[in-house]
């Protein structure tokens, strides 16, 4: 029997998409098509077992070995820093981290600059390394809101074409690094399956162009 | 009766002391300061205090390295092996806990061969563990000295060494990139990246890429070391330079171990040269922890009873009858527990009853 790796793809479009590069790239899966209501997905003959679950928890399930493999944001590989191979990026999901703020914003450094975010540990990082002081309000949604209502001063968070933070009048303040999607295995799946892991990793990388 | 803990601790014991490893018993805690200046040498930063009847912050040893060390003077060559309870806080827990870990170290004039069997003694560990295994093996100084020959600054190479470490060969390239690196010397830093072969074959490409672009004495002592591995375990060992660590405490050689069906790396070790200079020690030291409490799911007793027999008793048993049944019962090893009713979840093979003579009846057999 064909040796089987365990994928955990991110729910929602972006997993649309990562599933439609790993289908091109020759791990396509009738079961996923036609979901019904099962939980896990397999195609026993190319050797693949899919399953959905939350895009955050993508590197929760490799990190622990219950996925060989799965394909998460940057975003969050540098908020939880799992320890996890990171194999190859996919193209797919880009956009950025930045600071945004409303457009009439002026640092004022006499006081502490607080900080609204889905994601402490980046925004913590980024601020610690240039020596601010600031307060880290944790958000888990709405993220814009915040300045809006003076809960923030600023914002810290994904940006993809910055029409929801114009329409709300923001503006992006400062970029801290562009995100897209990563192919991410786990350390001892590597070990003992990475023949196989290495042969979806080209697979992926030959179907990189082929989806928009 | 043994469990697979005990069979497992007996059998690293064995190893280590057939090697002439000596054990080396510490106390738990140890003066918190110790900890606070080599915080990046530690797992966790989470460190477990109190204040002690003196005054002093004490800590519960959240390491054994630190405190061997600590006790060495470096002088002569000291080999102890340690089977200990460490206290942390694991990354992404939300409380400390206690985690049994054994492990070995070589500590003072540390030389090739003293590496080699190190390493040896780690890869017979692993085997003892489980029978799929492996240990990776890399070397922080031939990775420093690659990245440093092609230009890249101290920052960099850090950053480097992280890429290396996650098998990041994009964000590798990019890096190397935005450092200028020339073509070759690029592709050279991505060739070692991409390294992953089996410790016998690993010499002749590591000669291949590296002659000329590394100091020759030490790619060619690691390639005497990867030979020894693959001659003595075959397959078990391969070369693969994402096992890297802290550049301020290890330098050399660095190892991690894996066993198959357990999602992390089971055994950690490397050459801790740059620890020992900031603990003032003018000597060298490698050695390696075994993490025994992430091997659980592959050591759990298959059968699930509590005891083999049960003995039941009631109120008008004699204590003297009960304890001279018991003790028939457990002649031949047979593990018994004394109860006046069966207990609702118990499970035993057997369950017998005392009977009015003093003997005992067969009640159930599972």
């Amino acid at each position: 029997m064909k040796e089987m790796i365990n994928v955990a793809l991110p729910k929602g479009r972006l997993g649309d998409r990562v599933y439609e590069m790993f289908a091109k790239a020759g791990y396509r899966c009738e079961e996923l098509e036609n979901p019904g209501r099962r939980l896990t997905f397999e195609n026993p003959e190319v050797g693949i077992r899919y399953f959905w679950v939350k895009p955050s928890d993508v590197a929760i399930y490799v990190e622990k070995g219950a996925a060989d493999i799965g394909v998460a944001g940057k975003d969050i590989l540098l908020e939880y820093r799992p320890d996890v191979y990171e194999l190859l990026d996919t193209g797919l999901g880009k956009c950025r981290m930045a600071v945004a703020a409303p457009k009439s914003f002026r640092d004022d450094p006499r006081k502490t600059l607080r900080v609204a975010t889905k994601f402490p540990s980046v925004a913590k990082g980024h601020y610690s390394s240039a020596g601010r002081e600031i307060e880290i309000i944790k958000l888990n949604g709405s993220i814009e809101l915040a300045p809006i209502l003076g809960l923030s001063d600023v914002i810290v968070d994904i940006v993809e074409t910055g029409s929801t933070l114009r329409q709300n009048n923001l503006e992006v303040v400062e970029t801290l690094f562009e995100i897209s999607a990563r192919l991410i295995a786990n350390k001892s799946s590597y070990r003992f399956k990475g023949g196989s892991i290495n042969l979806i990793k080209s697979g992926l990388n030959a179907a990189k162009g082929e989806i928009r | 009766m043994k469990t697979p803990q005990d069979e497992l601790n007996s059998a690293l014991s064995e190893i280590f002391e057939r090697a002439g490893y000596r054990r080396y018993k510490m106390s738990k805690f140890e003066e918190y300061d110790l900890y606070a200046r080599h915080k990046d040498f530690l797992i966790s930063e989470n460190v477990l205090t109190f204040t002690d009847l003196d005054g002093k912050l004490m800590a519960l040893k959240p390491d054994v390295t630190l405190s061997i060390v600590k006790n060495s003077d470096g002088q002569q060559l000291r080999k102890v092996y340690y089977r200990e309870n460490v206290y942390r806080a694991e990354k992404g827990s939300l409380g400390f806990r206690e985690i049994s870990q054994a492990g070995l170290e070589c500590i003072g004039a540390v030389d090739e061969y003293s590496v080699c069997e190190v390493l040896s003694l780690a890869a017979k560990s692993l085997s003892a563990i489980g029978p799929r295994c492996e240990l990776a093996v890399s070397h922080l100084g031939i990775l420093c000295g690659l990245l440093s020959g092609a230009g890249l600054s101290s920052p960099a190479v850090g950053e480097a060494v992280g890429l290396f470490g996650d098998k990041n060969r994009d964000g590798l390239a990019a890096l190397l990139e935005r450092e200028g690196a020339d073509r070759e010397a690029a592709e050279r830093v991505i060739g070692l990246s991409e390294l992953e072969e089996n410790a016998a074959d690993a010499p002749k490409k590591l000669t291949a890429l590296l002659r000329g672009f590394v100091a020759d004495e030490m790619l060619d002592r690691f390639c005497n070391t990867c030979r020894f591995l693959g001659k003595e375990f075959g397959e078990r060992v391969r070369v693969d330079f994402s096992v890297v660590g802290d550049l301020g405490y290890y330098s050399g050689i660095i190892f991690k171990g894996f066993i198959d069906g357990i999602p992390a790396s089971v055994l950690s070790g490397g050459q801790y040269d740059g620890l020992m200079k900031k603990l003032n020690r003018h000597s060298r030291a490698i050695g390696f922890a075994i993490y025994l409490d992430l091997l659980e799911p592959i050591l759990e007793i298959g059968e699930d009873f509590d005891a083999d027999a049960l003995l039941v008793y009631s109120q008008t048993d004699s204590a003297e009858a009960i304890y001279e049944a018991a003790k028939k019962l457990s002649e031949g090893g047979r593990s018994v527990a004394v109860l006046p009713k069966i207990p609702e979840d118990g499970r035993f093979r057997e369950i017998f009853r005392l009977d009015r003579k003093g003997g005992v009846i067969l009640e159930r057999n599972d």
